[in-house]
């Protein structure tokens, strides 16, 4: 039973985690919250169902169109967050912190309405393009979407840490995150990089939507909505600006509701308290959130 | 600056060329045009513009020009009572039809009240809404009235159904947390364990969380019989979709607000097999609803009929037909709307001293081969 809650909060919070690295990924760079980035795995969620449902996708095998699908997904959010940055953010990258963060709910109206006037203002059906199998091992079922929901978000981080650790341009991102000024004194094209984190973020958020859309089946133009929110909490949780806080922060987050919803009677009510009473907990202990670092302000 | 003062003046001299004598009465449509049910609350829309049109060519009211104000309440409470206000405030509207939701109804009809403005709901359900005007409480007249029924005579039949036809004794109920939702699925637990069912448990779900893997999981275990679902489709589909992926197998029942195609659509082949109680019956099996059916389906060609556009069309021909009698007049109509005996779409509507309808018929249907089958 327990163990069964454990699968359902890990695939819950493998998707927090995935949307969760955008929020964290940005505002390492800029100290900004890009409140637009539901509406990135929103967007995400419906090229992928669009793409889905298109004739030419159809014709391909399940497997083959899956991950075109998210690809395409993963492509359209990637381009909007770059978009996004470069329209409603850069401007007003010298105008203070509230300036861009009314300008991200602005942007966050603005493509949930174009959505709603443009594609649906209806939920529409995510195509299922394989059925769903059921696996059975020691009295905990496994379904093969949960198995591919863990198995790309899980890849995914895994790829996202490597390439943020090892190489060059991870050097530079964590070096902007560090001190945007002196990094850009050190030659690193500081503009570049922060369009980087928005694209890398954009592409995690756009797979996560899409996965959102396989998982519950349906998506709609607020569907950003509560799991941008969670997965903020998640990000805050787990100390924003902090990678692996987000990708931990999302797991116990999903687990945390689960477990509340499966464990407790009347849970399902009590849920977001728990969840939302442990973050508060948390934070007040350790306000840089699990495994964020204090950091003293810059002068 | 003097350009602007010009066409402002200009528009002010438009405006009363249209003749200072004409009239102009309003009648308020109060209902969720976006959001989550939006679709529900358009097609009500749809179908009061329709009648609407229809009397026009008849030239019913010479004496003034009638028109539709639409408002949405988002199926907001706190919209709801923003947008009465401003209803209530607007001297030309003589009525009002909505709420479309239980929970926007029953706090937005204290304000009508208070400004004596007759208040007619297409869709809200929750018997609460008229009860209301009986509390010693209430200082206003009573001016709440609705076309459909309640959710005390569809939670009781969906309870006789599931003991007396379908012999299951043992239920999980989930609730969507909103005055509909709960309300019916508590009128649906009273009966049921009045006629000796067991209520396993008794859960509320925040639809837009969308992922109830973890509650279903934990009713599964509980073995169940039945699962019964208080709420609208946006809930409805999902937690249908979901109980079947973690393997129940119990029999599904649900209440009418998941009668929609949408409820169809989202939960996909899960759907097979639920049974759904509805309000009145859907204008598709009402025969005197055919010739409505037909208009609305010349005048909006490619749209799908709503569950509730018949609802909506009554309304709207009941408030015209007695404004024909009574005059544009807020009082006036109030007083009329009691002793109604109104032959239409629903068949004869006649009200209690609640203001509810004595139309209280519910039908039951059964989602087979993805479509919903009337049973009886």
């Amino acid at each position: 039973m327990i163990l069964q809650q454990l699968v359902n909060g890990l695939t819950l919070g493998s998707l927090y985690a995935l949307i969760a690295l955008g929020y964290t990924m940005v505002y390492g760079v800029l100290l900004m919250i890009n409140f637009a980035h539901s509406e990135i795995l929103m967007a995400g969620a419906f090229a992928s169902c669009l793409l889905l449902g298109s004739p030419w996708l159809q014709s391909n095998s399940p497997g083959v169109a899956i991950v075109l699908a998210m690809l395409g997904g993963l492509l359209i959010s990637a381009l909007l967050a770059l978009l996004m940055e470069r329209l409603a953010y850069r401007p007003l990258r010298r105008a203070g912190r509230l300036a861009p963060l009314i300008s991200a709910i602005g942007v966050s109206i603005f493509l949930q309405n174009a959505v709603f006037l443009f594609i649906s203002d209806q939920s529409l059906a995510y195509p299922q393009i394989f059925p769903i199998r059921h696996f059975e091992t020691v009295g905990v079922e496994i379904n093969s979407l949960q198995l591919l929901i863990l198995g790309v978000a899980v890849g995914l981080m895994i790829t996202l840490h490597l390439f943020v650790n090892r190489t060059r341009l991870g050097t530079a991102i964590r070096a902007t995150a560090q001190d945007a000024s002196t990094a850009s004194l050190m030659g690193i094209p500081v503009n570049g990089i922060i369009a980087l984190t928005f694209l890398i973020g954009g592409a995690l958020g756009g797979v996560a939507g899409a996965l959102n859309g396989m998982y519950y089946g349906t998506i709609k133009y607020n569907m950003g909505f509560v799991p941008g929110l969670k997965a903020f909490t998640a990000a805050v949780l787990g100390g924003i600006g902090n990678i692996a806080g987000a990708m931990w922060g999302g797991f116990i987050l999903g687990i945390l509701e689960s477990l509340a919803a499966g464990l407790l009677p009347n849970g399902s009510d009590w849920k977001d308290v728990i969840a939302f009473s442990i973050l508060i907990i948390v934070l007040l202990f350790r306000p840089e959130g699990l495994f964020g670092r204090h950091v003293p302000d810059k002068v | 600056m003097r350009t602007l003062v010009g066409i402002l003046a200009a528009g002010l001299l438009s405006a009363g060329g249209c003749g200072p004598q004409e009239k102009v009465v309003r009648i308020a449509l109060a209902l969720p045009l976006t959001g989550d049910i939006a679709a529900l609350g358009q097609g009500i829309k749809r179908a009061c513009e329709l009648a609407l049109e229809e009397a026009h060519p008849k030239n019913r009211f010479p004496a003034f020009r009638l028109e539709i104000k639409a408002f949405d309440d988002r199926s907001d409470p706190k919209e709801a009572v923003d947008v009465a206000n401003r209803i209530v405030s607007d001297p030309r509207v003589v009525a009002v039809i909505g709420h479309f939701n239980s929970g926007c109804s029953i706090p937005a009809a204290q304000v009508y009240a208070r400004g004596g403005l007759p208040m007619i709901s297409p869709a809200a359900s929750n018997p609460k809404l008229t009860l209301q005007q009986l509390d010693p409480g209430w200082k206003y007249p009573k001016s709440v009235f609705r076309v459909n029924t309640t959710d005390d005579i569809q939670g009781a039949y969906a309870g006789d159904f599931a003991v007396k036809n379908l012999k299951l004794s043992r239920a999980c109920i989930i609730h969507d947390k909103s005055a509909y939702g709960q309300g019916v699925a508590e009128e649906f637990r009273k009966r049921f364990e009045a006629n000796g069912g067991r209520t396993l448990s008794f859960d509320g779900i925040s639809v837009a969380d969308k992922d109830f893997n973890a509650l279903l999981t934990r009713l599964r275990d509980l073995s169940p019989q039945m699962i019964y679902f208080g709420g609208d489709y946006a809930g409805g589909g999902l937690v249908v979709r979901q109980a079947r992926g973690v393997g129940e197998k119990a029999a599904i029942m649900l209440s009418e607000a998941n009668l929609d195609p949408e409820f169809l659509r989202v939960a996909g082949p899960a759907a097979e097999g639920c049974y759904l109680t509805f309000l009145g019956s859907p204008s598709d099996l009402t025969p005197t609803a055919q010739s409505f059916v037909e208009a609305y389906k010349a005048r909006y060609p490619g749209v799908e009929m709503r569950a509730y556009d018949h609802y909506g069309y009554e309304a709207m021909n009941i408030v015209l037909s007695v404004m024909e009698k009574s005059g544009p007049d807020r009082a006036r109509i109030l007083a009329a709307l009691p002793g109604l005996r109104y032959q239409g779409v629903l068949g004869e509507t006649r009200f209690d001293e609640k203001g509810d309808t004595l139309n209280k018929k519910i039908t039951l249907f059964r989602v087979k081969d993805g479509k919903f089958q009337p049973l009886r």
